[in-house]
C-alpha cells in the first residue's frame, strides 16, 4: 500500500515520472571540458565540442558518467541491455542547445523496481546550456554535463507517494555517489492521467516539490473539467513555479517530431559482463538483498525493513545502534519516529546530526525504564536537531522517570493523604477514583512517574489504608 | 619521382624562395581559375622562415616546407573557414583540425583556404558563394567538386599539396577533372575531427599530390587513431616506404578486379583509355579478372539517402544565433528560417528539406531505414570481391569534365556524375584517382578500389599504374 493511496483510489490515478539527474564526472560527456557549471564565470568551461564549432567531434562518451549510470541501474534492479546502444540525435531548435540537436542514448538498462514502482528503462544524455531569456543571453557551461534519464512505469497512486518516492530515490543516488549535488540537479518530466481523462505530461519540473505541487494542482484541475462535462485531451502542459500552475504548452496534433537519428559521429557502445560484474561488485548491497537479510538477521517486519532500505543512510545507522542496542526497538524507532522527523525537517540522516548512539542509548533508557515512550518521541526530535547526546537531553528535560519504590510510595502517600474524597470512592467501589489519583500522581511528578509501577504501588496502598 | 626531387631540392635550396614561387603563380593566374576563398600569405611566409631556419639546424619535419592549400571546410586557427557558404561568410575558426595539427607538426605550410562547392553539396565546383572553380586545363571547363580549389590548386602549381574532403567523391571526382592524385582514405583512418559536416559516415579528408610518393608520403602524416574522433583506428603510418621499396617485379603479384557495371554508361573514349592501361597491367605480368557487383546500381540513390538525412541534421546548427549570417524573425522558428532561406545556396536547402523529409518520423521506416539496409548489402559486394582480389580497377568519372553552367539547372543529371565514386563511400573502403592520359586535351582519371585499410595495396596499385602509364 502506497501512501494515501486510498485517497486517490476511486480516480484510478496514475503517475509516471521521467527523471532526470546529472551524473557526477570531472569532465563533460563528450569533451575535456571542466563539468563546473556553477562556480565559474558564463562561458568559462567551453571548447569547440561543447559549443559545437563547425566540424567539432564528439570525443567518446565520458567513462565515469557511464560508470555512474550503469551504478544507478544495476542498484535499481535493472538489467543491462546486451546489444550495444547507439547514441541518437534529437532535433529541436532552442537556443541553449548549440548543435540544435541533443545527443541522447538508446535505453542502456532496464526492467528495475524501486520502491515497489517499477523502472522501464535508463539512459544517458547531454544537459544543454543554459538560456536566459530575458536577457537573450546563453552560458554554455552547462552544455554538455552529463545526465541520466530514469523513466518510471506508472504505478505511482498519489502525489504523496510521488514525492517519497523521489526524495528516497534522491537519497539512494545521492548515497551512491553518482550524482551531482547541486540544486536544481533534478528535473522531471510528469506523465499523469486519472479515470475517464487520457494522459497529460507536464513537462521539465524542477524539484520534489515542484512535481507535488503540480500533481496536486493537476488532479483537481483535471477533476473539475471531467465534472463540468469537459474532457481531457492527450497534451504537453508546463509548470509555472511562480504560481504553482500548470498551463497548455502544445496540443497533440502539435505533437513535437524530434526526427531521431543514430549520431554518425560515434560508434555504438558495447558493455561487457566484465564491466557489469566490476560494478556491481563496488555497489552497495542491493536493496532486496539487504532486505531479506535485515528481516532474517534482526526478525524485523516487512514493514519496518522497507522503510529502513529505502533510505540507505538510514538502513546504515540502524545497523550500527543495533550492535549496542535490542535490534527489534532499534528498528522500530528509525523506520517510524526518526523518519518521520527527518522527512518534517526536510533533511535526511547525512544532513541532520543523528548518529547511531543516539538510537542505541535512547533503546537503553526506554528498556530500563528510565524514559517514557511519549518522552523518547520528543527526545529523538532533539537528538535529529541539535546532535546532543541522549544523557544531557535527559537531563535537560527532566525526562529521568520515577521508578524507585521508596520515592513512588511517598509520593503516593502524600496523595492519598491530600485526597481523602476520593480514597472513600474508592473503597466504595469507584474504579474512576484510581484513575484519578493516578493522574495526581503523574502531575506531582510532572509526568516522570513509571507508570505500571505507580498503578501497582497505588493499588497496594490504597487497599493498606481500607 | 617528382614529390622525393623536390623535397631534396628544398633541403638544399630555399623554402622561402619555394613559397615565393608559389605566391607568384597564384597573383598571376588565381583571379581567373578563383582557386582560393582566403589566402594566408603572411601566416605562410612566417611559417616558412621557421622552418628555413629548422632545414638549417637538420632538424625539419617530414614536410620540410612543402606548400599545402586547405579545403575550406577544415578547420585551420585563427582563419576564416566558410564552407563555401554565405552563411558562415565571417566565420573564424577557433582551432585547428586533427589533420591540420599534424600537418603544422611536420612543417608544412599552409598557404589558404580553397574554393569548394557549397557545404561539399556539389560535384562540378559550381556552387560556391565565392563564385565557380575552374579548370587549370582548361578554364572554359568545370574542376570537378566538391574539393575543386584543393584539385585546382595543385594542378595550376599554387600548392604541392592539398587536403581535401570525400563523402562520395568529392576528393577523386576533381582529381580526375584535373589530372592530378586524390586519394580517399579508408573510412576512419584519418580524423575527421575539424571536418565540417555534410555526411558523417561517409566521408573524410584526404590528399591530393602531383604523385603517388607525395599521396603517401601526406598520408603517413595525416592517419591514425584521434580521441577527438572517435570512428578513427591506428595507421601504421609508413605508405611512403612502400612506394620507395616498390620493385617492378610487385605488379606480377597483384590480383585485380574489373567491374562490367563500373563501365556501363561511361564515354567510349574514357572506357578504352582505362582498358587499355588495364591490358598494360596485364602484360606487365598483372592477374586481371572480370567480376560483379550487382548491387552497385543502387548507390546512388542509397547514397543521396544517406547525405540528405544526416546533411539536414549537421546543418541544424546553422540558424544564424551565434555566428554567421542572422536574419531575424518574430519568434526562434521563424529567425531560422529566414536566416536560411536569405543565406543559403539552391542545392544546400534542396537537400535540407529532403533530409528533413526523409527522417520525419512516418517516413523514416520506407526511406531512411531502408537505405540503410541496402547500404550494407553494398559493403557485402565489395567484401566478397576483396576477398579474392588486392584491387578493383576502373574509371573515376564516367564523363568528361562538362562546361561550366551546364549541369546546373539539372540536380538529377549532376548526381549521377557520382555513380563510380560513391559505392567506395558507402562501403567505407579506400579508393584513389590519378592521371592516365587526355581525351580532346581535358584529364582521363583512372580509380582503384581497395579493401577498408588495405591503403598499403592502394598505393602499391597507384605505383604500378604510376610506372605503368610511364612516370618516373
Amino acid at each position: 500500500m502506497q501512501l494515501h493511496e486510498d485517497k486517490y483510489k476511486d480516480l484510478n490515478l496514475k503517475i509516471g515520472l521521467e527523471i532526470h539527474v546529472q551524473l557526477k564526472t570531472n569532465q563533460k560527456i563528450f569533451c575535456e571540458c571542466s563539468s563546473d557549471y556553477i562556480n565559474s564565470p558564463p562561458n568559462n568551461n567551453i571548447c569547440p565540442i561543447c559549443t559545437s564549432q563547425p566540424g567539432s567531434k564528439p570525443m567518446g562518451i565520458n567513462e565515469t558518467a557511464l560508470e555512474n549510470l550503469l551504478k544507478i541501474g544495476l542498484f535499481l534492479g535493472c538489467k543491462a541491455y546486451k546489444k550495444p546502444f547507439y547514441i541518437q540525435r534529437k532535433h529541436y531548435f532552442y537556443p541553449d542547445l548549440p548543435s540544435n540537436y541533443q545527443r541522447t542514448s538508446q535505453p542502456i538498462l532496464g526492467n528495475g523496481i524501486f520502491m515497489g514502482v517499477g523502472i522501464w528503462e535508463i539512459h544517458i544524455e547531454e544537459d544543454p546550456g543554459r538560456y536566459d531569456l530575458r536577457e537573450g543571453k546563453v552560458d554554455f557551461n552547462r552544455s554538455g554535463v552529463p545526465l541520466a534519464e530514469i523513466v518510471t512505469a506508472p504505478e505511482i497512486k498519489s502525489p504523496e507517494y510521488a514525492r517519497e518516492f523521489l526524495r528516497d530515490l534522491l537519497l539512494s543516488l545521492e548515497y551512491l555517489g553518482v550524482i551531482r549535488g547541486e540544486s536544481g540537479s533534478i528535473r522531471a518530466d510528469v506523465n499523469i492521467s486519472i479515470m475517464g481523462g487520457n494522459r497529460i505530461e507536464i513537462k521539465n519540473v524542477n524539484s520534489v516539490k515542484g512535481i507535488y505541487k503540480a500533481l496536486k494542482y493537476e488532479i483537481v484541475r483535471q477533476k473539475a473539467v471531467l465534472q463540468r462535462g469537459g474532457a481531457i485531451t492527450m497534451e504537453t502542459r508546463h509548470f509555472d513555479e511562480a504560481s504553482m500552475i500548470t498551463k497548455t504548452l502544445r496540443k497533440k496534433e502539435t505533437v513535437a517530431d524530434y526526427r531521431y537519428i543514430p549520431d554518425p559521429d560515434l560508434v555504438p557502445v558495447y558493455i561487457g559482463p566484465e564491466m557489469l560484474n566490476e560494478i556491481e561488485s563496488v555497489l552497495p548491497e542491493f536493496p532486496h538483498a539487504k532486505k531479506k537479510r535485515f528481516i532474517e538477521e534482526y526478525s524485523l517486519g516487512e514493514e519496518i525493513v522497507d522503510s529502513l532500505i529505502s533510505d540507505l543512510y538510514l538502513s546504515d545507522l540502524f545497523e550500527e545502534s543495533a550492535k549496542n542496542s535490542n535490534p527489534l526497538e532499534a528498528g522500530k524507532w528509525c523506520a517510524t519516529e526518526l523518519k518521520r522527523r527527518l522527512n518534517e525537517k526536510n533533511l535526511s540522516v547525512s544532513t541532520s546530526k543523528i548518529n547511531p548512539k543516539h538510537i542505541s542509548d535512547m533503546v537503553g533508557f526506554i528498556e530500563r525504564g528510565e524514559l517514557s515512550v511519549k518522552n523518547a518521541k520528543w527526545i529523538i526530535e532533539d537528538a535529529v536537531d541539535t546532535g546532543e547526546e541522549i544523557p544531557v537531553l535527559m537531563s535537560k528535560k527532566n525526562f529521568y522517570q520515577i521508578s524507585t519504590e521508596d520515592t513512588l510510595v511517598r509520593i503516593i502517600e502524600k496523595i492519598i493523604a491530600e485526597n481523602p474524597k476520593a480514597v472513600l470512592d474508592f473503597k466504595s467501589g469507584n474504579q474512576n477514583a484510581l484513575h484519578f489519583l493516578f493522574g495526581k500522581v503523574v502531575n506531582e511528578t510532572e509526568g516522570r512517574a513509571e507508570p505500571s509501577k505507580t498503578i501497582k504501588l497505588l493499588k497496594d496502598k490504597l487497599c493498606a489504608v481500607a | 619521382m617528382f614529390t622525393r626531387d623536390l623535397i631534396e631540392d628544398l633541403l638544399s635550396k630555399s623554402v622561402e624562395e619555394h613559397l615565393h614561387n608559389k605566391i607568384e603563380e597564384i597573383d598571376k593566374r588565381n583571379k581567373e581559375i578563383n582557386a582560393f576563398i582566403t589566402l594566408s600569405t603572411e601566416e605562410a611566409e612566417k611559417s616558412s622562415k621557421e622552418i628555413q631556419k629548422k632545414i638549417n639546424d637538420g632538424i625539419q619535419g617530414k614536410l620540410s616546407g612543402l606548400v599545402i592549400s586547405i579545403k575550406d571546410n577544415i578547420a585551420v586557427s585563427n582563419t576564416r573557414m566558410t564552407c563555401g557558404s554565405k552563411v558562415l561568410e565571417n566565420y573564424i575558426a577557433p582551432y585547428d583540425a586533427t589533420v591540420i595539427n599534424l600537418i603544422k607538426k611536420e612543417d608544412g605550410i599552409i598557404i589558404g583556404k580553397c574554393n569548394m562547392d557549397e557545404f561539399a553539396c556539389g560535384s562540378d565546383g559550381t556552387s560556391s558563394y565565392f563564385g565557380p572553380t575552374k579548370n587549370p586545363r582548361n578554364i572554359d571547363y568545370v574542376p570537378g567538386g566538391s574539393s575543386s580549389g584543393s584539385a585546382a590548386s595543385v594542378a595550376a602549381d599554387f600548392s604541392d599539396f592539398s587536403i581535401g574532403s570525400d563523402t562520395g567523391g568529392s576528393i577523386r571526382g576533381p582529381a580526375s577533372f584535373c589530372g592530378v592524385y586524390g586519394f580517399k582514405p579508408s573510412y576512419g583512418l584519418v580524423s575527421r575531427y575539424g571536418l565540417s559536416d555534410m555526411a558523417m559516415s561517409l566521408e573524410g579528408p584526404g590528399p591530393f599530390a602531383k604523385d603517388t610518393y607525395g599521396i603517401a608520403l601526406l598520408l603517413d602524416v595525416i592517419s591514425g587513431k584521434d580521441p577527438r574522433d572517435t570512428v578513427t583506428v591506428q595507421s601504421n603510418n609508413s605508405y611512403l616506404k612502400i612506394v620507395e621499396n616498390f620493385k617492378d617485379g610487385d605488379i606480377k603479384n597483384m590480383n585485380i578486379a574489373y567491374a562490367k557495371e563500373f563501365f556501363e554508361g561511361v564515354d567510349e573514349n574514357i572506357k578504352n583509355m582505362i582498358l587499355d592501361k588495364i591490358g598494360m597491367l596485364e602484360s606487365q605480368g598483372a592477374k586481371i579478372e572480370e567480376v560483379s557487383l550487382p548491387n552497385i546500381k543502387y548507390s546512388i540513390p542509397i547514397y543521396y539517402l544517406v547525405v540528405f538525412s544526416e546533411f539536414s541534421s549537421a546543418m541544424s546548427k546553422f540558424d544564424g544565433f551565434k555566428y554567421g549570417h542572422y536574419t531575424g524573425g518574430q519568434d526562434i522558428v521563424e529567425a531560422v528560417s529566414n536566416t536560411r532561406e536569405t543565406s543559403m545556396g539552391t542545392e544546400v536547402k534542396r537537400r535540407v528539406l529532403l533530409g528533413t523529409f526523409i527522417t520525419m518520423e512516418e517516413f523514416k521506416g520506407r526511406w531512411y531505414t531502408k537505405a540503410l539496409k541496402a547500404r550494407s548489402a553494398i559493403k557485402e559486394d565489395f567484401k566478397r570481391i576483396f576477398n579474392s582480389y588486392d584491387l578493383l580497377i576502373g574509371p573515376t568519372m564516367p564523363t568528361l569534365p562538362w562546361k561550366i553552367g551546364e549541369k546546373i539547372s539539372d540536380p538529377l543529371a549532376m548526381y549521377s556524375s557520382d555513380i563510380l565514386t560513391a559505392s567506395a563511400n558507402l562501403a567505407g573502403t579506400c579508393a584513389s584517382s590519378q592521371p592516365v592520359g587526355y581525351v580532346k586535351g581535358l584529364p582521363v582519371g583512372l580509380q582503384l578500389h581497395a579493401d577498408s585499410l588495405s591503403e598499403s595495396k592502394l598505393i602499391k596499385g597507384m605505383r604500378a599504374v604510376e610506372i605503368v602509364c610511364g612516370g618516373m
